[in-house]
């Protein structure tokens, strides 16, 4: 009886601990703040630091860039009042920018700010050599008006000055912060201010004295969870209200997007900023023969992988440059054709008893890759097994990425996203090349890339294309690219969509050129 | 101990492949950049240099500089430290109730009832992979059932508590900020009941065994044979002598806990130590992994000799 009645008792304090702990959980009161969450923690909100899709994100509330690509896939003013007028030879750029534009610390923006954040950038930036390749010098022309001095011709320039690394600073407030980074604070000229920073969250505000469109909403709280399960699990629960698509697991963007087609959810996508694809070590045996690579690239069966994969959210690609950034649709790689692959690798030699080897190596700490790999091994098991085997090998990331410029990997599974939208920066970091050996690059991008291909066509292509405009330099790089599909050192496989989910009582999100969501474009009804 | 062990990471750091300032540049940046960051970062100084400069720094307390934030690795740790601390505490806690509380009936009841579901369960806990448990123990509680915290520290949008003691729960009841003490106790609790209930089961087991031992010992017979009622043998003769290896087995879970249980912390976004160690190998951070792993070891070394004290202080055959 004793026993029963010390059961009753903790049965008793274990139910008033639990009414205890829901009613201190009960959110019925409307959040003032828009609750923002994606992976990974930011460690510093310097942009002259910043390279995660998550601090990007912040920054583009907090600062305002010179210029931003429109929706037509057009250079179009923000902070600058103008277009950039470039000079005969090509070599000097006028920027006009606007006035009575200030800083969060009270001070004005102008062309010496603006000098001093490019400057900044270009001494401490860890991208700066993309600023340094280019830029010989800038100068103030007057107190609105800013002129860089290029080290050569570069229409790539003024896509670069969308970047929002470039972001200006308070030269007030980053006085002791010339050559080193401000991980904690900034102080720019957008439509938010940062109230409070900590690696794992921080908060913004409306910026009062913003001199363009204010924001929708009070504020907005970035958050951030360790994995894909836990931020799945936090918008299920509506714990957040908008869950950004990085490091989101494929099966559950399936099922998010099954919530938002039974109107659980709102969701917005930007344009796909991020390829997925394979390199071909291209300079030693067996793939410095051109007709392998070539075999290879029609083995693979991207609707397949897209629909085993991802279900459908990633869409299949046969280019490395994101077809929305052309004006007109171009896939220079081939389709699925194994018939033509078993064709080539006879013609080399395999097949039947000589079996052909490839190790295909993937980043074992990212799923897809992992999943891209298993479908492509099998799919040639099926379709070619007495030709070719593919050997799988698992590497985490940091490691393949040290190992890609050493030729470690005969074949590897790679991402890329473009430092700013333009075709340019899909194609320059992968095709580049300074140095080059008959087809083999000794020095450039490509073997940073891992391809070890380089084509002195292509580089003519490339450079000449910073000296055009408009359609003239849009069809160079598609011939570019048409060199680089008929070499097959590279095989697009998947364009990636930035996407997020909101929950109903919150604005579908907006996405930017860029593939940032437009933060004071959402609103809780 | 702790001069091998530096010297260990340091090695291993520098063995493993992976370069620090490809995870800061990525893999793009041209020669002169790397070069400028290398030199920056000290790490176009000889090996030898480095560590002999590590060394010293570490003499005289200096744990260096993040790679990767440029913050001082000491203001790191003191972040991460005392959530991992929290939750080793809690979890602990957890673990020593449900664990010695089905070990102690399982032994003074052998083959009974609850012996063989206590056996069951702490097989059971401690075969289960921690992450499994882990997902699986978040997916009921916070998602379907929607009781608890997905993870965190904190519910979104609150700010933390000005740090006094770093530990959050303290710090809320010393800025008597009763949301606060309700929100990181709640938001404690799963990660604690996880880490606590797969660490029950060897608990258990262990004082099962330890009891069941001594049970059968000459002087308990003796006791008995005395006329000794049985809840005196057991609480006055048989269990002060289970202390010993219970000690010993709780401070060591104790010392490996403050190094952190790193799939309890991410799975629950946990900003503890090990959540932290895991970044910073990620990011070839050379700095905060030696850093880490000092203080950690430290830790360990500290807690290993407290618990020898302490047997020699409970056991009067042991003596130094």
């Amino acid at each position: 009886m004793i026993k029963l009645n010390n059961l009753k008792n903790i049965l008793k304090v274990s139910s008033i601990l639990l009414i205890l702990l829901q009613l201190s959980c009960v959110q019925d009161k409307k959040r003032e703040n828009i609750i923002v969450a994606s992976a990974g923690k930011i460690d510093s909100l310097d942009p002259a630091q910043a390279n995660t899709l998550r601090t990007l994100q912040i920054l583009s509330a907090l600062g305002d860039t010179l210029y931003k690509i429109d929706k037509d896939g057009n250079l179009s003013p923000i902070l600058a009042k103008d277009l950039p007028k470039v000079s005969k030879d090509g070599l000097l750029i006028d920027i006009p920018l606007r006035e009575n534009i200030s800083f969060h610390d009270g001070t004005s923006f102008n062309a010496k700010a603006m000098r001093f954040s490019l400057n900044r950038f270009m001494s401490i930036g860890t991208l700066n050599y993309l600023l340094n390749e280019k830029i010989e010098d800038i100068q103030v022309k007057d107190e609105f008006l800013l002129r860089i001095k290029l080290k050569k011709p570069s229409s790539s320039i003024k896509s670069l000055l969308t970047s929002v690394n470039l972001t200006p600073v308070s030269p007030n407030s980053y006085s002791n912060y010339t050559d080193k980074f401000n991980n904690k604070s900034f102080i720019g000229t957008g439509p938010y201010f940062l109230e409070s920073f900590s690696p794992n969250q921080q908060t913004i505000k409306p910026f009062i004295k913003y001199w363009g469109k204010k924001p929708l909403n009070n504020g907005i709280d970035f958050i951030n969870y360790s994995n894909s399960s836990s931020l799945f699990g936090a918008i299920k629960t509506k714990e957040i209200d908008v869950l950004i698509s990085n490091s989101i697991d494929d099966m559950q963007r399936l099922t998010l997007n099954n919530m938002v087609n039974n109107d659980k959810l709102n969701s917005g996508e930007g344009n796909p900023i991020e390829i997925g694809y394979i390199t071909f070590k291209s300079n030693t045996l067996p793939l410095i023969n051109k007709a392998i690579r070539e075999a290879l690239s029609y083995t693979i069966d991207r609707e397949l992988i897209a629909r085993q994969v991802s279900f459908g959210t990633r869409k299949p690609l046969r280019s490395i440059v994101p077809p929305h950034l052309r004006n007109k649709k171009f896939s220079p790689w081939s389709k699925y054709n194994p018939n033509l692959a078993r064709t080539l690798l006879k013609k080399e030699g395999f097949c039947n008893t000589n079996i052909l080897t490839i190790p295909l190596t993937f980043r074992s700490n990212v799923p897809a890759d992992k999943l891209l790999a298993l479908t492509w091994r099998d799919q040639i098991k099926k379709d070619l097994s007495d030709c070719l085997i593919i050997t799988l090998n698992g590497v985490e990331s940091t490691t393949v990425y040290k190992q890609l410029s050493e030729g470690a990997f005969e074949a590897v599974i790679l991402d890329w996203t473009g430092a700013y939208p333009d075709p340019e920066a899909y194609l320059t970091p992968l095709l580049s090349c300074t140095k080059i050996d008959n087809n083999n690059c000794l020095e450039g991008e490509a073997v940073f890339s891992g391809s070890f291909w380089g084509d002195s066509k292509v580089q003519e292509l490339l450079e000449k294309s910073e000296e055009l405009e408009g359609e003239k330099r849009l069809e160079t790089l598609t011939k570019a690219e048409q060199l680089a599909a008929n070499a097959s050192s590279y095989l697009p496989v998947w364009l990636v969509k930035p996407k997020a989910w909101s929950l109903k009582d919150i604005s579908q999100p907006e996405f930017s050129s860029n593939g940032l969501i437009i933060l004071k474009n959402l609103k809780r009804d | 101990m702790l001069w091998i062990i530096s010297t260990l990471v340091f090695i291993l750091l520098r063995i493993a492949p992976g370069d620090p300032v490809d995870a800061i540049l990525g893999t793009r940046a041209n020669e002169f950049a790397r070069a400028s960051l290398r030199i920056k970062l000290g790490l176009d100084k000889p090996l030898i240099n480095q560590y002999l400069e590590y060394l010293n720094h570490l003499i005289h307390g200096n744990l260096g500089v993040s790679l990767n934030t440029q913050e001082p690795v000491k203001v790191i740790i003191s972040k991460a430290l005392p959530a991992s601390i929290e939750l080793a505490i809690f979890a602990i806690l957890i673990a020593s109730l449900v664990g010695y509380l089905i070990g102690f009936l399982g032994a003074v009841k052998p083959e009974g009832r609850i012996d063989f579901l206590g056996r069951i369960f702490g097989i059971g806990t401690y075969a289960l992979p921690p992450f499994w448990a882990a997902m699986l123990i978040q997916i009921i509680f916070a998602v379907l059932l929607g009781w608890l915290p997905i993870g965190g520290r904190l519910p979104p949008g609150m700010s933390p508590p000005p740090s006094i003691t770093g530990f959050l729960i303290i710090d809320s009841i010393l800025n008597k900020n009763l949301e606060m003490i309700f929100s990181s106790f709640k938001h404690l609790m799963l990660p604690s009941f996880t880490l606590g209930i797969l660490l029950s089961g060897i608990f258990s087991r262990s004082l099962r065994l330890n009891l069941e031992e001594i049970l059968k010992k000459d002087y308990i017979e003796a006791a008995k044979s005395r006329g000794l009622n049985d809840s005196r043998i057991l609480i006055k003769h048989a269990l002060p002598n289970t202390l010993l290896p219970i000690l010993t087995i709780t401070g060591l879970t104790v010392s490996s806990l403050i190094g952190g249980a790193l799939l309890i912390e991410i799975t629950f976004s946990w900003p503890g130590i090990a959540l932290g160690l895991q970044e910073a190998i990620n990011q070839r951070d050379y700095p905060v992994v030696q850093g880490i792993v000092v203080i950690i070891s430290s830790i360990v070394v500290m807690i290993s000799v407290g618990i020898d004290i302490a047997i020699a202080y409970i056991d009067p055959r042991v003596s130094y």
